[in-house]
């Protein structure tokens, strides 16, 4: 019933079952072959990238949740790279290799919104999505270089006409996102994750943008209608018609799984997300996180950095006290002495700075920055 | 955004100069292949070929560029056997160091790009690169490391790029010479045929010869294409019985 009203609502209507699903797929056309050698070259540039995270045990639990979505006969063949950019963002290759950012893997909160993600992204691949956006932008570029030439030979204004066409092209790319959300619901449907993670994960980022919009004091985008030119509907319009279509659907979404699957990485993660310098948008995740496993020494370290980063004289007083926070909740990483010994010097308190700067060295003597903060902490006179 | 995809579409009006101006080939001063020497490792070489839509864009096509890298390679090792050079593939992966050969090939696009942009073309020419018989570019010394484990003296990148017009692409060229005849300037080119190649003294990592073209012969999908296609990447190459004066950038 609720796949019904949703059909209404949305232009593709929705499958009432997952499609069938034929492994080891071959590109069959010259224009598949073609776009699948271009990416196995790609794919291979990215096996060299310094950006790809390493470790082991992340990688497992990111494949583990793709599992779970799209079941196993899908999964298996998926080459997944975990790279580390903060931004909210995966992508998918046309010959299956799936592209996760390390910003969404910080964001997602629980199991079943990073298997809404992996699910979409899937979807792009297995309704071989890339090579029907190409053929589009092919049409579309061989019509608009007709009508350049033949509007210049005629003197005719053309500008109108390309436009009708460069817009046919976004709201082409458009639809095709629609799809792949609608499929991708549909593996949440049959996984054992809710399908109403789906329109979480978009709700969330409209609430992070608005944080990010309110801090930097400008007015946030309500999200409600895509711009000429977005390739996506926009985040407000896929959060409601992802909860229409999801329906009734129970399930466990995992937060706990998701929490302890991170543990290894969310600290350097939560770093790189405080260095991309938005104090709205990283105060509003690190609140998230906390809301979920309460302030731990970890969050509370974050959010220090994200004060000091910030550095007026406010922040720098509240950091110190975080940083204080931090140490007592522990075990807080000793960057967290570091951080409070900073935060102290440039708060005027020069002999409580070296007292916490000289515990960081003492921590940790090979720090990369050791020299650095040494020159900071005066030798002991005997 | 919108002029970027009419840019893609790939119709400028009539703007056709600055290529011409430019040099093609660089040597780095004093350097000379002795004759017959030289064993000369070569890095997997970059190579698309694919048709030019009627807007534009690349469409890469698998087979033609299977064809040619097989041609390509073998008339590269036919070419260098004349020289008396020895051609070794690079074995990627046998040192469990793809992905640094794969970025060693990325840093030498970027560099060969650089010679190009800043050298090659005398109106844009760096202050540093404006000296006499100056050819001054390297890789960096640690590149024997990835290259010259097999007793290698010197490695050779190769990089080729090639889009044909589609018909559509030749119909759309034609309307605008029509157009152009009757005085209204649209300039619609078919075709892309670029390639490079350039030689690195794995002992320094020193670029040592450059070799660029942005409008090359032959059709690399035959063998006798490809034949013609690597007798102009390997147009100046150090080792050939008459290198001329020794440095400076040439035509």
């Amino acid at each position: 019933m609720a796949a019904m009203l949703a059909g209404k609502a949305v232009a593709a209507p929705l499958p009432s079952a997952l499609p069938p699903y034929s492994a080891a797929y071959e590109p069959r056309t010259v224009d598949e072959r073609g776009l699948w050698m271009q990416v196995d070259e790609a794919e291979k540039q990215l096996r060299a990238s310094n950006l790809l995270i390493a470790d082991p045990t992340l990688g497992a639990h990111v494949r583990r949740v793709l599992c779970r979505t799209v079941g196993e006969d899908r999964c298996g063949s998926v080459r997944l790279y975990l790279l580390e950019l903060p931004g909210f963002n995966a992508a998918m290759m046309p010959n299956g290799a799936m592209l996760v950012h390390s910003g969404l893997l910080l964001r997602t909160r629980s199991e079943a919104e990073l298997g809404a993600v992996l699910g979409h992204e899937f979807a792009h691949f297995e309704l071989r999505h890339s090579l029907a956006g190409f053929a589009r932008a092919r049409s579309a570029t061989d019509a608009i270089a007709w009508i350049s030439v033949l509007g210049a030979a005629s003197g005719a204004n053309v500008g109108a006409s390309v436009q009708l066409l460069a817009g046919a092209f976004f709201t082409f790319s458009r639809a095709l996102e629609k799809q792949a959300d609608l499929l991708g619901l549909q593996y949440l449907r049959a996984s054992p994750y809710p399908a109403g993670a789906a329109s979480e994960v978009w709700a969330h980022l409209l609430q992070e943008q608005a944080a990010t919009a309110l801090e930097r004091k400008y007015k946030p985008n309500r999200g409600r209608a895509a711009g000429f030119f977005d390739s996506h509907p926009a985040p407000a319009d896929r959060a409601d018609y992802l909860r229409a279509a999801a329906g009734d659907d129970p399930g466990d979404a995992a937060v706990a799984g998701h929490r302890d699957g991170m543990a290894m990485v969310r600290l350097p993660l939560l770093m790189a997300q405080v260095k991309t310098g938005d104090f709205g948008g990283t105060a509003y995740l690190i609140d998230a996180l906390a809301a979920q496993s309460g302030w731990t020494a970890e969050l509370l370290f974050a959010r220090a950095e994200l004060y000091r980063q910030r550095g007026n004289p406010r922040d720098l007083a509240t950091a110190a006290q975080l940083y204080a926070d931090a140490i007592r909740a522990g075990p807080a990483p000793p960057e967290a002495h570091r951080g409070l010994g900073l935060a102290l010097l440039r708060s005027g308190d020069a002999a409580g700075g070296r007292v916490a700067l000289a515990e960081y060295l003492r921590l940790k003597p090979d720090a990369g920055d050791a020299r650095l903060i040494a020159s900071l902490v005066p030798e002991d006179k005997p | 955004m919108l002029r970027k995809l009419v840019a893609v579409a790939g119709v400028s009006l009539a703007l056709a100069s600055a290529v011409f101006a430019q040099e093609k080939t660089g040597t780095r001063p004093g350097f000379s292949l002795e004759a017959g020497s030289a064993i000369i490792v070569l890095v997997r070489p970059e190579i698309s070929v694919g048709e030019q839509s009627t807007g534009g864009l690349f469409e890469p096509n698998a087979d033609w560029t299977a064809q040619a890298r097989e041609q390509i390679a073998a008339a590269l090792q036919a070419r260098q056997g004349a020289l008396g050079n020895t051609v070794q593939p690079h074995d990627e992966g046998a040192g469990g160091d793809a992905g640094v050969a794969v970025q060693y090939a990325r840093l030498f696009g970027s560099l060969a790009q650089s010679v190009m942009e800043y050298q090659f073309f005398p109106g844009n020419r760096l202050s540093t690169k404006k000296r006499r018989n100056s050819f001054d570019w390297s890789l960096g010394a640690d590149i024997k490391k990835t290259f010259g484990n097999t007793g290698a003296n010197y490695a050779l990148f190769v990089y080729t790029h090639d889009e044909y017009g589609s018909a559509g692409r030749k119909m759309l060229q034609a309307a605008g010479l029509i157009a152009s005849a009757f005085g209204v300037p649209v300039g619609v080119t078919s075709g892309v045929h670029h390639g490079y190649a350039g030689l690195v003294d794995l002992a320094t990592g020193d670029l040592v010869w450059l070799n660029a073209d942005l409008a090359m012969g032959g059709d690399v999908r035959t063998p006798e294409g490809a034949s013609r296609r690597v007798q102009q990447l390997l147009e100046g190459f150090p080792g050939r019985s008459a290198p001329g004066a020794a440095g400076g950038v040439g035509r």
